[in-house]
């Protein structure tokens, strides 16, 4: 099974990986035991364009789901990151102080923004949208976006 | 000797700004550009419409093959330092506005036909670091070549 599911709306190709969940915004959480990783889907970078600065909460935050997790600059828009999930930071990554043009280059990798403990983690992912669902909200928000160009 | 001779017109520096047009760092880098060919180094610079790049004017293709140029490019996708190397022109720096900002933060540029202050700011920070580049075009002292000029703005 490939690794993205993909679709191609006007000249723009976007990717929504098959191994986390999704917020309907476009955050992805990816969890290994209780410990949740979380970034910017593909086609949230897109939209937001080229990322001029990404702050994010530091280490050692507790935070419920919702909560503002990382409030990103782009060269377009400045936007508010909602945490996935509740529970405390214990991983911020360190690229985003010198190379958050990663969030760019490599969303679902290299571009991710923070590791959150989960308070609980099995039932907040029921909140959470699964590849699928958002890959089907995505491309609709896509073809909508498309038809204003 | 020196790669180019003040006051001749055909061995200025050529500097090719982005010309997005409603896009504020476009916007930015052309104020730069302006900002070192009209009053930080007028003797030493000119500007070559990307414009006339794309549209394969002969005039500008033989500018920028014949003179070394500084690239400003508004995004990633790096129109001004693609099309110089596509007319045959060596990039002697180029810079990318974006991370120019980077390194002024303070700075924010926002505002498309007039920017505001901090666009202000910033153009005139990126020009202060072209005229200097621009200088050392003059002396020959620059250690760029063209392969090894890369993203350094």
């Amino acid at each position: 099974m490939p690794e993205f599911l993909e679709t191609q709306v006007d000249k723009f190709i976007f990717k929504v990986a098959r191994d986390r969940y999704y917020t309907n915004e476009g955050v992805w959480a990816q969890a290994d035991g209780n410990r949740v990783r979380m970034g910017l889907s593909d086609f949230l970078q897109q939209r937001s364009g080229d990322v001029a600065f990404a702050d994010v909460i530091p280490e050692g935050s507790t935070l419920h789901a919702g909560d503002e997790i990382a409030s990103i600059e782009t060269i377009k828009v400045n936007i508010s990151l909602a945490s996935p999930v509740s529970g405390k930071i214990v991983e911020v990554n360190p690229g985003m102080e010198t190379a958050p043009e990663a969030i760019n280059q490599d969303p679902y990798g290299a571009g991710w923004l923070a590791v959150i403990e989960a308070a609980d983690w099995e039932a907040e992912r029921a909140n959470l949208l699964d590849p699928q669902a958002y890959f089907i909200q995505m491309k609709a928000e896509a073809e909508e976006e498309a038809k204003k160009l | 000797m020196s790669q180019v001779n003040q006051g001749n017109h055909k061995q200025k520096v050529v500097i090719v700004p982005c010309s997005g047009i409603g896009k504020t760092y476009g916007t930015v880098s052309r104020e730069a550009a302006y900002e070192v060919t009209e009053d930080l180094r007028p003797q030493a610079s000119r500007i070559v419409a990307l414009s006339l790049l794309v549209l394969g004017d002969e005039a500008a293709r033989e500018a920028v093959a014949n003179c070394p140029s500084i690239t400003i490019d508004g995004c990633k996708l790096a129109c001004a330092t693609k099309m110089v190397k596509e007319s045959g022109g060596v990039v002697a720096q180029d810079y990318a506005v974006l991370d120019v900002y980077r390194r002024y933060k303070q700075f924010k540029p926002q505002g498309i036909a007039e920017l505001n202050e901090g666009g202000l700011k910033l153009a005139n920070a990126l020009a202060q670091e072209i005229a200097s580049t621009v200088d050392n075009l003059v002396k020959g002292k620059s250690k760029l070549s063209p392969i090894e000029g890369g993203q350094n703005g």
